[in-house]
């Protein structure tokens, strides 16, 4: 069977994505996992990219890999938790570890035995991922959640702030 | 010319499923509070995928625009996720979560 | 909609007082901005529900069951703010949690509106992140950071489900809109895709963790217990209401309707487990507030059992049994928070003779406790009536049964704490006087209670419109 280079460049990115991810989960160093972990999202970025979503992808690289990894890794640095203090997992939780992973199995079932119900319905357009159409929509139909996701950055900020400073004033 | 053309959908949503359940795992797995917010990460990663390949196949940005919010929800809770660790982290000295079992069942 | 935004509104006041220094006059502009909000939300009552989707491009949509639970939560959240004068000082208020409080109540108003899975998201998590640091607000206390911890991986694992949910069922239908989904759903009912029935479960399954139901419910008593007594009140209340609307707008309207096969059986044995779980952990308990805490996961399968019976008698039980509830449990909560001052509760034993030592708190304690006991004449009464009604036309004999048991171990736990009142002797402690504010904050919901058990009628014709007409 010959493959096409989209094809080629899915199974790559696909590998890359779950290797890379599975190292997340068993490193000792958190430090390696936060590397591995950027390592999963650029993957993610290459198949947004495969799918004609360049513009998420950017903002995919700037906000995973370049804002909250980076935070993960300064509170790391800042508590100084690179060295390998775990403890072992015990057995009746890894047990049930691998039960929960196991759940997953019928919703891979399910997804692979699809029926033809979602056939593409409207005409391929390349033109979704860019900022011209994702503004338009963002800025029309989905302005109110827009609006309030300022409540949400807001009200996580306060909480940062309140939870992040060192308790002097507070009596009660 | 999309990859969604040549890809079939199932092949996206296998491996977001994938990726969800490997941070599933890792949540109950692992005992490290920072590596659980990592797996969390994750987790809504592999919705993103699963929305974006969606979003592609059915030609509509509007998926494309919930990963947006998607994103942003994941850095708020970053963010006070964090914080809630680092007070942990001043009071217990580790970020281990055995730790926390001073309530039982 | 006014809701929202004079709420949020409240809340960037209220973070502008510590900047402009008006922080003393802060906690009357809230009372007032509250009751503000809830003339404004009834005023919408008498609105032509169409003009909504036209203005607000599909995403919410005030009907009349939106006004009647955004009146709930407001109201329930006006008197919580009434009862925790002490949570943030009212002569010198801590702004940043009045301001996350205020947050939060903006995303239980979003949660009874939403007709779009984005409103749903962003309302659940809303209500949520406030929640997560209110949880932890003693920064102290190694339980109050345990709850904030246990609570925050909970709720965002659960909201990692709620999305892989909307992912799913958006894969399958192409529309984030419950209007649309439930058109697409009707019409292809025969060949949907595998993984739309997997979405609809995981949406199941994590509203159910946000409304605490067994099996789901094993984070619920550590977060209860170790957060803050005040916040314990408002997440047993406000987040409970919020939640159970969540899923009553999304299940028991048209968007899901023609599945019921396949997510009933879920909520159904659920419901079940429910009901044995927290009552029999309930009656072993002897924290007061831990009890309580189990006390609240065995309401939300009253609730869930009302969702379950899908009929016409089911939203006017919810709406009865959200009222009659988040009444009974914020008199209960006021007056733990006077007799039992450690943040982590304490035993039964706590309340021995309050009713010499103060017989006003004795007697709305137990006005309160008979309430959630569920017996007459008291609102609980009337919310368990209802209820089980509903299950019954519906033909869930045994959940009504189980349901019953639950009830009579739930007579027995409460009951240790009126017997603790009125039959053993007080301790050595010194006599509790409640504020003048929370004097009338308790005589105000005790007479609620009486009067909603008394006059039924009175919010049970509102309730029966409170059918949700869901997305057009």
């Amino acid at each position: 069977m010959n493959l096409t280079l989209t094809e080629i460049l899915f199974f790559v990115l696909s590998a890359i994505t779950i290797i890379s991810g599975a190292l997340v989960i068993f490193s000792r160093n958190p430090v390696y996992s936060v590397l591995y972990l950027i390592v999963t999202f650029f993957a993610i970025a290459g198949h947004y990219i495969l799918l004609n979503a360049q513009f998420l992808a950017a903002v995919h690289v700037i906000v995973y890999a370049g804002a909250i990894m980076v935070l993960f890794l300064f509170v790391i640095m800042m508590l100084n938790l690179n060295e390998t203090t775990e403890p072992k997992t015990a057995l009746w939780s890894k047990f049930a570890a691998v039960i929960a992973g196991l759940t997953f199995l019928p919703l891979l079932v399910g997804a692979l035995k699809t029926s033809e119900a979602v056939v593409m319905t409207q005409p391929q357009n390349s033109d979704i991922g860019l900022v011209k159409t994702l503004g338009q929509v963002l800025f029309t139909d989905y302005l109110v959640p827009f609006e309030l996701s300022s409540v949400l950055f807001l009200s996580a900020m306060v909480g940062a702030v309140l939870l992040g400073k060192k308790s002097t004033e507070e009596t009660n | 010319m999309s990859a969604i053309q040549i890809i079939p959908i199932e092949w996206y949503l296998t491996l977001s499923a994938i990726l969800f359940g490997m941070g599933a795992l890792g949540v109950m797995y692992r005992k490290n509070a920072i590596i659980l917010l990592m797996c969390i990460e994750m987790m809504l990663n592999a919705v993103n995928l699963s929305l974006v390949a969606f979003s592609a196949h059915h030609s509509d940005p509007g998926a494309q625009v919930f990963v947006f919010f998607i994103m942003a929800v994941a850095a708020a809770e970053v963010a006070v996720g964090l914080a809630i660790l680092i007070m942990l982290y001043r009071n217990t000295g580790t970020t281990d979560v055995e730790v926390l079992n001073r309530m039982k069942w | 909609m006014k809701a929202i935004l004079v709420l949020t509104s409240l809340g960037i006041i209220s973070l502008l007082a510590e900047i402009f220094r008006f922080r003393r006059a802060l906690y009357p502009i809230v009372i007032l901005g509250l009751m503000g909000a809830i003339a404004t939300t009834v005023s919408y009552w008498w609105y032509d529900d169409g003009d909504f989707a036209k203005y607000f491009g599909g995403m919410i949509n005030f009907e009349d069951s939106s006004v009647i639970f955004s009146t709930i939560i407001i109201s329930t959240g006006l008197l919580w703010f009434l009862m925790s004068d002490t949570f943030f000082n009212k002569e010198n208020p801590r702004t940043d949690l009045v301001a996350l409080v205020l947050f939060a109540m903006v995303g239980a108003v979003i949660l009874t509106c939403y007709t779009n899975m984005a409103m749903l998201f962003l309302g659940v998590e809303i209500l949520s992140i406030p929640l997560y640091v209110l949880a932890g607000s003693r920064k102290d206390s190694l339980s109050s950071n345990e709850a904030a911890f246990k609570y925050f991986i909970m709720g965002a694992f659960a909201s990692a489900f709620l999305l892989f949910g909307i992912a799913l069922v958006y894969g399958a239908t192409g529309s984030f809109n419950l209007g649309v989904i439930g058109q697409v759903v009707e019409a292809k009912k025969e060949v949907l895709p595998g993984f739309f029935m997997v979405g609809v479960l995981m949406l199941v399954v994590s509203l159910l963790f946000k409304v605490s139901a067994a099996p789901f419910h094993f984070w619920a008593p550590d977060v209860y217990q170790g957060a803050p007594t005040h916040v314990t009140a408002f997440m047993s209340t406000i987040v409970k209401t919020a939640a159970i609307v969540a899923i009553l707008r999304l299940f028991l309207s048209v968007v899901f309707d023609d599945i019921t096969s396949f997510w009933m059986p879920v909520i159904l044995v659920c419901v079940g487990i429910t009901f044995v779980v927290s009552n029999v952990s309930a009656a072993v308990q002897n924290n007061v507030k831990r009890m309580l805490a189990y006390s609240s996961i065995s309401h939300a399968g009253f609730l869930l059992l009302a969702v379950g019976a899908f009929n016409a008698y089911s939203a006017k039980a919810i709406v009865f049994y959200t009222a009659a509830y988040s009444v009974g449990s914020i008199l209960a909560f006021a007056v733990l928070t006077n007799v039992i001052k450690d943040h982590t509760g304490g035993p039964v034993e706590s309340f021995n003779g309050l009713g010499k030592k103060n017989p006003f708190m004795a007697l709305v304690m137990t006005i309160a406790l008979l309430s959630l006991a569920g017996i007459p004449p008291t609102a609980g009464f009337f919310g368990k009536y209802y209820v089980f009604n509903a299950a019954l036309q519906a033909g869930h004999v045994w959940l009504v049964i189980l349901g019953i048991i639950g009830s009579l171990i739930g007579v027995y736990y409460y009951f240790r704490i009126i017997i603790a009142m009125y039959f053993k002797d007080a301790n050595e402690e010194a006599s509790v006087e409640p504020s003048k504010q929370h004097q009338l904050v308790m005589f105000v919901t005790a007479v609620i209670i009486i009067v909603l058990g008394l006059l039924p009628d009175l919010i049970l014709g509102i309730g029966s419109a409170a059918e949700v007409v869901a997305a057009k």
